[in-house]
């Protein structure tokens, strides 16, 4: 067996609604952020800086870095739980997936504190 | 990714660096396929939401709906190579 002791909320249903409102805001984000590439063809610099140096896009730009942690939190619990599984490994499932969910938490944490540095650096 | 925003934002020849590596058929190749994935799955999540507010959770609406999420992606995969090309 499993235990849930490793997901974002300890609770299914709200990690199952954070799942979804962090993902209406990635799929805004995207959209958004392809649409706006598509509307400035031959894009130049100015364009480019000026959009990150609102307050406003920096504001969703980091709204969306918070909900892409906790979206890929959720999905690689969910991965790790379905899949990392004394089933599938024996006795070493227990360390295989904490190793694999430890190396998910630093990787998003780091990828989380190299774009705020971004966002607040230009 | 982050390195190319990073690097795009920080200076106007950092603009361009990036805009340079952009234009080899590697990095397009690179970004066509992270596109393909992020496209895919957002088609997919949509599908989810909408299943998560009860249409189409009979076994047929399953697997007509996962035949609609293919052909969409195709369609925007097809749509966002001939876009970066």
């Amino acid at each position: 067996m499993v235990t849930n002791v490793t997901n974002l909320s300890r609770s299914g249903l709200y990690d199952w609604m954070a799942q979804r409102v962090s993902a209406v805001v990635l799929a805004a984000y995207f959209v958004f952020l392809i649409v706006w590439i598509i509307a400035h063809p031959g894009l130049q610099y100015a364009q480019w800086h000026g959009l990150y140096a609102n307050n406003w896009m920096r504001v969703f730009s980091l709204l969306a870095l918070v909900a892409l942690a906790a979206h890929a939190w959720v999905g690689m619990w969910t991965i790790a739980t379905d899949y990392l599984t004394p089933m599938a490994f024996g006795k070493s499932a227990l360390a295989i997936r904490f190793l694999f969910q430890v190396v998910c938490g630093v990787a998003m944490f780091a990828y989380f504190t190299w774009g705020v540095l971004i966002l607040w650096g230009i | 990714m982050l390195f190319g925003l990073s690097k795009s934002l920080s200076s106007e020849e950092g603009f361009g660096d990036v805009k340079a590596y952009l234009t080899s058929p590697l990095a397009k190749f690179v970004i066509w396929a992270l596109l393909s994935a992020l496209l895919y799955h957002l088609v997919a999540g949509v599908r989810h939401l909408i299943m998560d507010t009860g249409v189409g959770e009979t076994l047929e609406g399953g697997k007509l709906g996962s035949k609609i999420v293919i052909a969409v992606s195709v369609v925007v995969i097809v749509l966002a190579g001939v876009w970066i090309w």
